[in-house]
């Protein structure tokens, strides 16, 4: 059963395009046929952070106008069967897609026979959420560990409640074991007491990010990285396994923990 | 897959690394900016590229593997370079300049 997923925030810049890029990939890499869709139209970074944005030849908008056919504007990815990137104008605004335009496009290629459909929905609630929601399934919500992030999430989680989604899940994203550690920044327990929707995973604030996005070459194909392994979790709990969310614990500083943090094995010790 | 770790190794090796990402980033980038400024992809200019020989053929006989087309900037303006070496003008041409 084909499923449309979109990835949102309300707040801009907390990690929805490094979120659908690493889920995509990971379902992608679990056998899926997933295709990614960038609504962030006239500001399309999804093919950057996939490393796609040299084979663009049409987009979203150029499909919805009929300019070419669905399949032809669809980015076939080289390093993984089955995912495909449809990328967003670069060039147009936001008006120049409606709700209804992207209802049909999710019903298109759920025919041509994708398995998920993963939309990186721009920040705001304006005309681009609303376009990124029309055709969704579900919702997953990103947002960081901080005041405004969450406020936001808040809000957004009764947007999409309004639109007769499911129930939406949160990611906790660019979470740090040393602040949570410190009494310095909020912890799971906390967010989850304030928003009230169940949580999908943790992402830890991690330098494997930026340089996964340097190369355009998402965390989740490097087996050793652990921010790549919370992504696969939550490629797991999106096809419905049942799997621990682990914390992240900074409180193991002996030699051995340190050097293989430095060696980049594991962010920070995770604790079930 | 393990190249966060490869890296690290050759770091401490003292080895030049295959390549920061730094190095990596701002190439990609540089080559985007370009393409962003005239709305045209690398993906659209090899299309562009492909229906260009096809006309260039009928006049002279070029080197397909060797045609290079390119965008560059210099000075702020975005140029479209392109070298095409030419083996030989093509009968057809120089019937018509006959
Ligand atoms: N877990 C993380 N660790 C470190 N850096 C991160 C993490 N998640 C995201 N970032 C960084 O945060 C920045 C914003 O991420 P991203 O582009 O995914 O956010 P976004 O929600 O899509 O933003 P926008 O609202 O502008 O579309 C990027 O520079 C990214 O590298
Ligand atoms: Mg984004």
């Amino acid at each position: 059963m084909a499923e449309c997923i979109v990835i949102t925030s309300g707040k801009g810049g907390v990690g929805k395009t490094t979120t659908s890029a690493n889920l995509a990939t990971g379902l992608a890499l679990s056998g899926k046929k997933v295709v990614a869709i960038d609504a962030d139209i006239g500001l399309r970074n999804l093919d950057v952070i996939l490393g796609l944005e040299n084979r663009i030849v049409y987009d979203l908008v150029q499909v919805i106008e009929g300019e070419c056919r669905l399949k032809q504007a669809l980015i076939r990815d080289k390093r993984v069967e089955g995912l495909s990137l449809l990328p967003a104008a670069q060039t147009r605004d936001k008006s120049s897609v409606r709700p209804e335009d992207m209802k049909k496009l999710v019903n298109d290629l759920k025919e041509l026979g994708t398995d998920y459909i993963i939309i990186d929905c721009p920040a705001g609630i304006e005309q681009g959420f609303k376009n990124s929601i029309a055709g969704a399934d579900r919702a997953i919500i990103v947002t960081t560990p901080e005041v405004s992030a969450i406020r936001d999430a808040d809000r957004i989680i009764g947007l999409v409640e309004a639109h007769e989604l499911p129930e939406p899940k949160l990611i906790l994203n660019r979470y740090r074991p040393g602040l949570v550690a410190r009494g310095d920044m909020m912890n799971r327990e906390d967010i989850l007491e304030i928003l009230a929707i169940p949580l999908m995973g943790i992402i830890p604030d991690h330098e494997e990010i930026v340089i996964s996005a340097n190369r355009g070459s998402p965390v989740v194909f490097d087996e050793l990285s652990v921010v790549g392994a919370a992504y696969r979790r939550i490629v797991r709990r999106v096809l419905g396994e049942e799997v621990e969310i682990p914390s992240f614990d900074v409180q193991d500083d002996g030699v051995w923990a340190s050097f293989k943090r430095w060696m980049g094995l594991t962010a920070a010790r995770e604790v079930v | 897959m393990m190249t966060s770790l490869i890296s690290r190794i050759q770091s401490v090796l003292g080895e030049p690394r295959r390549g920061s990402s730094k190095d990596e980033a701002k190439q990609r980038l540089k080559l985007l900016l370009i393409h962003d400024q005239v709305d045209l992809s690398p993906a659209q200019l090899q299309a562009m590229k492909a229906e260009l020989l096809d006309v260039i053929a009928r006049y002279v006989e070029i080197d397909r593997e060797a045609m290079e087309i390119r965008l560059s900037k210099e000075g702020g303006q975005v140029a479209l370079v392109s070298t095409m070496p030419v083996r030989r003008v093509t009968s057809r041409a120089a019937a018509a300049a006959s």
